[in-house]
């Protein structure tokens, strides 16, 4: 662990030799907070979240919009815009915690297409199709913008705080009840646990997640724009956390390496780069569902807590199954 | 206000008829295998493509509008073929997310061949121009794709319910294993009942594209509101698919009408208010797909 | 109090479509009792338990646990109450090592479930001590590190019955505990099942097809058929019963009584 945190931290100064810019690479650790939002979902709890660019969009939204009407510290700012994806959780997440399976996945891609297109038309307030500039933040104690370097420094520490704090769950006793409800969730509710309670913060911390990564990536690029709560945005999210391996800890991480430096290696040959995105995803699926660490992991025999490509699984909560039980 | 609503509800009409074919044709993939096909619009737009190109290189509106979509389920077999079936009884998320990687690679694929600007499509002379039935002028057109549809869904109902083949297949939805006991080569079901989804999609997808324009994402624009369509008719039944689609395609036209700010919207208004009253759908069978 | 029921059915119906899968059935379970549930395939049994223990609500009727109504409390919530369960097919992680599958249960009965913060040290080696009590009274200690998909059938059946006693329950349901099991293997859950009752005080409703065992477990059994009940009573009594003797057991079995 230590090992990649100091090759990240040196990499601005490889970074003429191998001709990858910061900034991808600061792009790429705030999308890998974005794909552990996704991950913490699909890996752990065995739901599909394609609704999670929704909860990137408004921390994107909230913390530039905080910055331009509020004139407050970036941190406030980005706290802002988890603040608002934390709210859009609490919103959504009562009618998706009782669906499971493809139903939980379509209904959040439903919920998130709203939030997009409310950002698509609220255009007095976020700019819509064209979009919201969003001002770099400053040193508190300076006029500097932040520079490049210094907001590849800045990600880096965001992530590896966020690496550790998703370490921290998913191994907390909440986690591993996650894991185990991702298995056998009538099991879980038979031990006496409510599992909805569990999905519903789940849900929670996971726009937490995102929500951060939405507020510092609209920092990084000074633009945020609807396309981003789009559902091929989410759809992102979940490509990169099941390329480097969903229901790991890193997997997120390697999955946005390969991601953004991938884009950007191919967008220089051509501008065709999504084909090679979609060959990947198909690739991926078919041939390596456990991603990229997950295979690794599992060749060395020390299998990762959850990522079988389970057999279909399309269940309602059984917690409602008086409803609707046949 | 109101005399603007006769037809808005047409359109409404129009646009639910649409929605119910694209759903209807989702639903058939879904039901039997449970493969959630986000490249079902890019089967649609596919066909938009063949037809124009196949019209631009000379070819009549009418040899192109049967053409088109059947070569589009020629390649629709390809896919599921080599792509689709290793996905055969796992977790339907595996094929949401292949199907969306092929949607991605075909709309740069659209892209690289047609380029990314909206073509023009315009249907044939013989369609153009309005028509006078009772109190409202009907666009020609727009009839002749509410005609379509409502005979491609008779032709439908009619192959399900009328033909021996039709009959396998519902079977093969209830019970698959008992088929395959039975005697049928459930794969080749397979295949043909993905054509038959694709073939609809195909089909929507030629009469779209003279309404909605022809450009990589037209089918794309179809995609959600189907499948809202389908969840709130109710997985696994066709019949809800048409009342969905009816449902929602007159939400949306009557509130781009009345309130425009909110017209993408209302159908995920609608479908998060049938799914708190009744989660199954309208129509929807219990226990499938929860 | 041992003569208190501690759990009671009144006129429990649930009906699928146009079939009455359990019909008014009516059931006292006394605490401290060991009571069987048998009848043919199809007969319910399997729905009254599911409506008992929160799979599903019944149509009619209701459900007293513990003099406490709960018909309609949700599944989770019995289990709080004391109920616990087991299935047809052992309803386990597959997963996780047969340790982590206790633990689950251990932990959630010490309310350390719903928590970010790891256990401290006492609270740890308290829930660890339980875990290993829980396997030694089902004789897996031996396998506690091992996954739970290497383990027998019959390892796993224990396995899901040292879970279902990791909350603390007061009455476990038993659905077919010996279903798939092996001679040698079923010897081992009768054993277990008996120590739940005689070691353990606990009450046990079970389902059970095979007349031997249900013979030499039960102190009650009521037997159903379609959907509703045809008799109930001591082993003696049951099998003295024409209307069950004609309904489906064998002059042997009986004669062996």
């Amino acid at each position: 662990m230590l090992v990649a945190i100091v090759l990240l931290a040196l990499e601005p100064f490889f970074a003429p030799y191998i001709k990858i810019d910061v900034t991808i690479v600061s792009a790429a650790l705030l999308f890998a907070i974005a794909a552990m939002s996704a991950n913490l979902l699909l890996g752990y709890t065995g739901l599909p979240p394609f609704g999670n660019a929704a909860f990137f969009g408004l921390g994107a939204y909230g913390c530039g919009l905080s910055l331009k009407y509020l004139n407050v510290h970036f941190i406030t700012a980005t706290l802002f815009g988890m603040l608002a994806a934390l709210l859009g959780a609490l919103i959504v997440a009562p009618f998706l915690v009782r669906r499971r399976g493809i139903y939980f996945g379509l209904l959040s891609i439903a919920f998130g297409q709203v939030f997009y297109f409310i950002a698509y038309r609220f255009t007095s307030v976020t700019g819509g199709e064209d979009g919201m500039s969003v001002p770099r933040p400053y040193l508190v104690f300076s006029s500097f913008t932040l520079k490049e370097t210094a907001f590849y420094y800045l990600s880096l520490v965001v992530f590896v705080i966020s690496l550790l704090a998703f370490k921290l769950i998913v191994q907390s006793p909440f986690g591993r009840t996650l894991v185990a409800i991702r298995q056998n969730e009538l099991r879980v509710r038979y031990l006496g646990l409510d599992s909805n309670r569990f999905v519903f913060v789940a849900i929670l911390i996971s726009a937490g997640f995102a929500g951060l990564s939405g507020a510092l990536s609209a920092m990084l690029n000074g633009f945020i724009a609807p396309l981003s709560l789009d559902w091929h945005q989410s759809g992102d999210f979940v490509l990169a956390t099941i390329l480097g391996g969903s229901g790991t800890v890193w997997g997120p991480l390697i999955g946005s390496l390969i991601y953004e430096i991938g884009r950007d290696i191919i967008s220089t040959i051509t501008p065709y780069w999504q084909i090679f995105l979609g060959a990947l995803f198909v690739a991926c699926v078919l041939g390596f569902p456990r991603g990229i660490l997950g295979t690794i992991l599992a060749r060395v025999g020390a299998a990762p807590l959850s990522n079988e490509p389970e057999e279909a699984n399309w269940t309602q909560s059984p917690a409602i199954a008086a409803d609707h039980r046949g | 206000m109101l005399e603007h609503a006769g037809p808005q509800i047409f359109n409404g009409l129009v646009l639910g008829a649409f929605y119910a074919i694209v759903a209807i044709g989702l639903s058939l993939i879904m039901n039997l295998t449970g493969t959630i096909n986000m490249a079902h619009g890019s089967f649609m737009t596919l066909a938009g493509y063949l037809a124009f190109t196949m019209i631009a290189r000379g070819t009549n509106f009418w040899f192109a509008f049967v053409a088109a979509p059947i070569i589009a389920v020629l390649v629709a077999v390809i896919v599921e073929r080599t792509l689709i079936r290793p996905l055969y009884g796992r977790d339907p998320v595996y094929s949401l997310l292949l199907t969306f990687g092929l949607s991605l690679i075909a709309e740069e694929v659209f892209h690289v061949i047609w380029g990314a600007n909206t073509l023009p499509f315009a249907p044939p002379a013989s369609l153009s121009g309005t028509l006078a039935l009772g109190f409202m002028n009907f666009p020609v057109y727009r009839l002749f794709i509410v005609v379509v549809l409502v005979l491609a869904f008779a032709a439908l109902a009619l192959f399900l319910y009328y033909t021996r083949f039709g009959l396998r297949l519902r079977a093969a939805v209830q019970d698959t294993e008992m088929i395959a006991a039975l005697g049928t080569n459930t794969q080749l079901l397979y295949t043909i009942n993905f054509g038959l989804g694709i073939l609809l999609a195909g089909i929507a997808g030629v009469l779209a594209v003279g309404l909605l324009g022809l450009n990589p994402t037209t089918g794309n624009t179809l995609l959600m509101p189907a499948f809202v369509t389908v969840i709130i008719g109710g997985m696994g039944s066709l019949y809800g698919s048409i009342v969905g689609g009816i449902l929602i395609g007159l939400a949306t036209s009557l509130m781009t009408l009345y309130v425009p700010a909110a017209s993408e919207v209302v159908i995920y208004v609608l479908m998060a208010i049938v799914l708190t009253i009744r989660p199954r759908g309208l129509f929807g069978e219990e226990g499938l797909f929860g | 109090m041992d003569n208190a029921l501690l759990l009671e059915a009144r006129d429990v119906s649930k009906y699928f479509g146009g079939v009455h899968a359990c019909d008014g059935v009516s059931i006292g379970v006394r605490a401290g009792s060991i009571h069987a549930v048998i009848g043919p395939n199809g007969a319910g049994k399997t729905t009254f338990f599911n409506a008992l223990s929160g799979f599903y609500y019944p149509d009619r009727g209701q459900v007293f646990f513990g003099g406490e109504e709960i018909t309609r409390m949700p599944n989770w919530r019995r289990i709080e109450r004391g109920m616990s369960r087991t299935f047809q097919t052992p309803s386990i992680f597959p997963e996780l090592t047969l340790h982590d599958n206790v633990m689950l249960g251990v932990r959630s009965k010490a309310g350390l479930a719903f928590r970010a913060r790891p256990p401290s040290r006492e609270q740890e080696a308290a829930l660890e001590a339980r875990v290993d009590e829980l396997l030694g009274f089902v004789n897996l200690t031996r396998f506690k590190e091992r996954p739970v998909a290497e383990l027998s059938h019959g390892s796993q059946r224990l396995c899901e019955i040292a879970m279902s006693l990791s909350t603390e329950p007061r009455l476990v349901l038993l659905d077919e505990p010996m279903a798939g099991l092996a001679e040698s293997e079923t010897e081992r859950v009768i054993t277990v099942i008996r120590g739940l009752h005689d070691r353990l005080g606990l009450t046990v409703l079970f389902v059970e097809h095979n007349m031997r065992v249900v013979l030499g477990l039960a102190e009650q059994i009521t037997v159903f058929d379609r959907g509703r009940i045809l008799a109930e009573g001591t082993p003696s009594e049951i099998a003295a019963n024409e209307a069950v003797r004609d309904a489906y057991l064998g002059k042997e079995v009986l004669d062996h009584v």
